[in-house]
């Protein structure tokens, strides 16, 4: 298959689906809406377009029957229902499946005919476990009636007979039902899914959940541009030559007689209709009433040209390569920046400080191709919520703030995983059962809100529920059972880093392992995770009110706000995200609490720590100094000072990796090179703490 | 002068599929894109194409909504992108009816035996309707010409040896691109004591025929039905030929009737003129009035010569009428008619013969 178009294929059917993805479930809010369901059909309908150019032929399978189903509700002969959705949302989930297959340029299976076989179900009118729920279930005679219609098929008909025939009508899951209500054809997905269900069950329930929604680079939505297979001039050339043997017999004379306006033939013809019951039915004149938000999308388009001619696709790795050049020119930046400063020329300085503007836009600039809506990962939030809640039997309302909010591509790939986990969490552990939820004297319906913002070089990102909360005696308690700690320990926690236990590897409060939020591995994982990022997660709960997890990462992973410091003569910098204060510090004032030295900063006591001992060659042991900087550096609630020897300033760094040699040691993130040319290690804060305290 | 293309469809991959394949054609050249309806008619407006490849689901407005607005505004050929579905026969009817003048499955395997086939059979396409020059649509009849001789070819036929009103027995329409719109303006005159039987042959897929055939059936008030094998011929009925097959006519006497049988995978038609007009002159050699109406191709010639031969009388289209002058012109170019009509008139001449 010709790889170009495929990909151009992929770029748009990924946002349909990431679309469509949204869009269904909005569908089970507002289940008439109109607009909507002529969306969700148009969404299947380009797909199946497209992959039937490209002969993809299971999709088009899937398409082909989902789009027939959403025909159905948006005529309004069917109704949507949770069982209807139930079905049609694994469609989603196998059409992502097979996306991401083809992305990776895999073969395609056969669609599951079990689910072709639950989709087709629907598009048979009549079928009889039409959940009772719906109001409008088919009707038998409403169907016979229909079959007088133009809308329904021979082959429709006889179905509908078939299933009239069969006791348990239309169970499509029997055998008998599978074969050949539908006539003369039984093609060889269907003879499988015959033997299948022979040799027992589909395997249609079986089908994985929602996985991921794949994410696609904003820049990438743009497209090739047709190439001019022939330059203008030897087009030119070869119509004249054309046009002198008179291959256009220029337009015939206008006699005035075209061809009948077909508008008043018909009306013509209507009228005349003897028996007919109706004339030709006008089309639906629903489309130009479209809510107003897609009107103005499209003006918004209109504006600039057809979209395909306004941006192009650019592969990832190419960004990263130029992200990474940004990187070295920062560099080079902090580099003559420092040395101007030495130079004290003043037609230099202007000169430095002019590049020193023009690089930082450019580093935005090339920031911003990166970037991506958080929604990317938000979007699959409420087809997990809804899945979940589902299956749990609880009341759930989803709110999501901020889903415009941008950041960087790789940040938005690596964080999709922890937040969902989050959020499940919610949903499974956080969540009340709506009856127990009525008795605390709460709404039925719980809620989970989504939240993201930037503040400054950070985003914030908030999962916020109003469920139970959090007991931190039962936490004090579960952390000494299972061993954590000791119960003096556990006692002398505060309630904040109560919290934080659950963060703890192997701990898990949920008597009862549940299959949907993880095994107790999770919430460890997703810190580390987070903290890969650069990142810090906090936790606050209040019993019977809830629990509020706030995660903050930088905008990007290439570059790095650090607070730069030496000790001796090396420099080494601070993740900034994780230092919380300086100061100057009269050393003799500090006390000895269990062996540790610690200082008292706003009637907190802290744990104080020598960098140098721990980093410098021969140092270990040496005397302390009288006086010193100390660095307050955080991570989740837990604070402590570092002693360093000089503070030498807040620095943007390009953090390189470190060679295979220091390659895997603990408490080192990377290096970087400084302004003086030099070389600073990048510490990892929480990696230092977990391998010297 | 390029035949110059506006290809309107809601998918970016679908457009620039169409483009590239159009493009490709050195005589077609695609001027402008459009994703919904709303910019097609304005892009209409705009850059003034010759020819306009519509879809019909798209958001803001439909294609079917866009087609007849275009033809309200700035007349312009369109072609339609379809889906071959029960419900895709529908609204291409209804596009048909807005005044689209053809249309192609979306699919084109489905019209193809292979990939290039069908690029050439959509560039064959929108060349044809590029060759067609809209008029605004007229608002009355015009006065009407019995006799158009606007091509060159040979001079009609002489006027018939055999066929006197009264002795006909049988009209056969055969018809391809444009062929919808002109069998429902034909037979709408008809009126419901047509004492004839009536054959239809439309080039159109399998699953368009039925409806087609409702469809006409509610706006004529002769009565219209998809043929059936062994439907027996009623006057005042018209036997759509259906799909994909092939549509004879057998037996003799009194009681002929319609015999459908599966096409060949070698035949370019499916039903084919040519193919229901030899089954007519062995049944009805000299009693038939056939008449061939717009559409590619030269379908329909050889059936009409055979006609002809046997003593039938043959009428065509005229170009300025025709969609696509090409089935009526092989016949008018072959020296078979004895009338090349204006689609208004070709109604009201046949009742006039036949009645």
């Amino acid at each position: 298959m010709d790889d170009e178009l495929l990909q151009d294929f992929l770029v748009e059917a990924g946002e349909i689906l990431e679309q469509l993805n949204s869009q269904l479930i909005s569908l089970e809010q507002a289940p008439d809406d109109k607009d909507l369901l002529n969306a969700v059909f148009r969404g299947f309908h380009t797909i199946k377009g497209g992959a039937g150019f490209l002969s993809i032929d299971p999709m088009v399978a899937l398409c082909h029957r989902t789009e027939d189903i959403f025909n159905l509700l948006r005529n309004g002969e069917r109704h949507v229902t949770q069982d209807l959705m139930d079905t049609v949302l694994p469609v989603l989930d196998v059409l992502n499946d097979q996306f991401e297959r083809l992305q990776s340029g895999d073969e395609l299976d056969a669609a599951d005919p079990a689910l072709l076989r639950a989709l087709e179900h629907y598009t048979t009118p009549g079928d009889g476990p039409a959940p009772a729920a719906t109001p409008s279930a088919e009707p038998k005679p409403e169907a016979v009636a229909a079959a007088g219609n133009e809308d329904i098929t021979d082959e429709e008909f006889e179905a509908l007979l078939d299933a009239l025939d069969k006791p348990g009508g239309g169970s499509s899951d029997k055998p008998a039902a599978t074969n050949n209500s539908d006539g003369d054809e039984i093609n060889d997905d269907e003879f499988e899914a015959l033997l299948d269900d022979l040799h027992g069950k589909g395997q249609f329930k079986g089908a994985p959940p929602a996985d991921n929604t794949e994410d696609k680079p904003a820049a990438a939505s743009g497209s090739n541009e047709p190439e001019e297979p022939i330059s203008q001039d030897e087009f030119e050339a070869l119509l004249d030559d054309l046009h002198g043997k008179g291959q256009f017999k220029g337009a015939p004379a206008d006699a005035g007689q075209s061809t009948t306006p077909p508008a008043a033939s018909g009306a013509g013809g209507a009228g005349g209709g003897g028996g007919s019951p109706s004339a030709a039915p006008a089309p639906e004149p629903e489309e130009p009433q479209s809510a107003a938000a897609m009107v103005a999308k499209a003006a918004a388009g209109n504006k600039e040209r057809p979209a395909g001619e306004t941006s192009v696709r650019v592969d990832t790795a190419r960004l990263d390569e130029i992200m990474n050049m940004v990187g070295e020119l920062v560099l080079v930046r902090n580099r003559i920046s420092r040395l101007g400063e030495h130079a004290g020329d003043e037609e230099l300085s202007k000169a430095v400080a002019n590049l020193d503007l023009v690089t930082s836009d450019l580093q935005l600039s090339v920031m911003k191709t990166r970037m991506q809506p958080i929604k990317k990962v938000f979007g699959r939030f409420p087809r997990v919520v809804r899945d979940m809640a589902r299956s749990l039997e609880k009341e759930i309302n989803l709110e999501m703030i901020g889903e415009d909010t941008d950041l960087d591509k790789n940040l938005v790939e690596a964080l999709a995983d922890p937040l969902v986990h989050l959020v499940r969490n919610s949903v499974d552990h956080g969540i009340e059962m709506p009856d127990v939820r009525e008795a605390a004297g709460k709404h039925r319906e719980g809620t989970v809100a989504l939240t993201a913002s930037q503040e400054g070089d950070h985003i914030l990102l908030v999962i916020e529920d109003d469920g139970g909360g959090m007991d931190p005696d039962k936490l004090r308690q579960k952390a000494v059972e299972k061993g954590v700690m000791d119960a003096d320990a556990a006692a002398r926690l505060d309630d904040n880093e109560c919290f934080n236990l659950i963060f703890a590897p192997g701990f898990s409060t949920k008597d009862q392992i549940s299959d949907i939020s993880g095994r107790g591995v999770g919430m460890d994982v997703v810190k580390t995770k987070i903290t890969q990022l650069n990142g810090s997660i906090e936790i606050d709960s209040a019993p019977g009110k809830g629990t509020r997890l706030s995660i903050k990462v930088p905008l990007t992973l290439a570059i790095m706000s650090t607070l730069m410091v030496r000790l001796k003569d090396q420099l080494f910098a601070l993740p900034l995200v994780n230092v919380s204060e300086i100061f100057h510090l009269d050393l003799t004032k500090t006390n000895v609490m269990d062996g540790q030295q610690v200082i008292i900063v706003r009637e907190k006591t802290l744990p104080l720590f020598y960098l140098k001992r721990w980093l410098i060659k021969g140092e270990a042991n040496t005397p302390l100094p009288s006086e010193g900087h100390v660095v307050i550096v955080h991570m989740g609630n837990q604070k402590i000072g570092f002693v360093v020897d000089e503070l030498i300033g807040q620095e943007e760094v390009v953090i390189k990796p470190l060679g295979a040699l220091l390659q895997g040691i603990p408490g080192l993130a990377g290096a970087t090179i400084t302004g003086d040319g030099g070389i600073a290690i990048i510490l990892d804060v929480p990696g230092l703490m977990k391998m010297y305290t | 002068m390029a035949t110059r293309v506006l290809v309107v469809d809601d998918s970016g991959f679908f457009r620039r599929r169409v483009a590239e394949i159009l493009n490709a054609d050195s005589w077609l050249e695609v001027v402008g894109q459009a994703e919904n309806g709303e910019e097609a008619v304005r892009l209409t407006a705009e850059l003034k194409p010759d020819v306009i490849t519509m879809d019909i689901e798209m958001p803001v407005m439909d294609g079917i909504t866009a087609t007849r607005q275009i033809m309200q505004r700035t007349p312009t050929p369109v072609i339609m992108f379809s889906s071959l579905t029960t419900d895709g026969a529908k609204a291409t009817l209804d596009a048909l009816e807005a005044g689209a003048l053809d249309f192609l499955p979306k699919r084109f395997e489905d019209i193809a035996r292979d990939r290039d086939e069908a690029k050439n059979l959509l560039c064959q396409r929108v060349r044809a309707l590029g060759r067609k020059r809209m008029a605004t649509p007229p608002t009355t009849t015009p006065a009407s010409k019995p006799i158009s001789t606007s091509s060159a070819a040979p001079a009609p036929a002489p006027a018939p040896r055999i066929s006197k009103s009264g002795t006909l027995k049988l009209l056969a329409i055969g018809t391809s691109t444009g062929g919808p719109v002109a069998l429902q303006q034909v037979l709408t005159n008809l009126p419901a004591d047509f004492p004839l039987p009536i054959v239809l042959v439309q080039h159109m897929p399998a699953t368009f025929t039925p409806a087609f055939a409702r469809r006409l059936d509610q706006l004529c008030k002769i009565n219209v039905k998809e043929a059936e094998d062994g439907d027996v011929l009623k006057p005042g009925w018209a036997y759509l030929a259906p799909g994909g097959k092939q549509m004879l006519l057998q037996g003799r006497g009194s009681q002929p009737s319609l015999q459908i049988i599966d096409a060949d995978e070698s035949q370019t038609y499916k039903p084919s003129v040519d193919i229901t007009f030899d089954s007519i002159s062995k049944v009805y050699p000299g009693e038939t009035l056939a008449v061939v109406l717009t559409g590619m191709g030269a379908d329909g010639r050889d059936g009409a010569r055979t006609l002809k031969q046997k003593g039938s009388t043959i009428w065509a289209q005229d170009e300025a009428s025709s969609v696509v002058y090409g089935m009526p012109a092989a016949v008018a170019e072959a020296g078979l008619t004895e009338q090349i009509l204006n689609l208004t008139d070709i109604g009201p001449s046949i009742v006039k013969r036949v009645m």
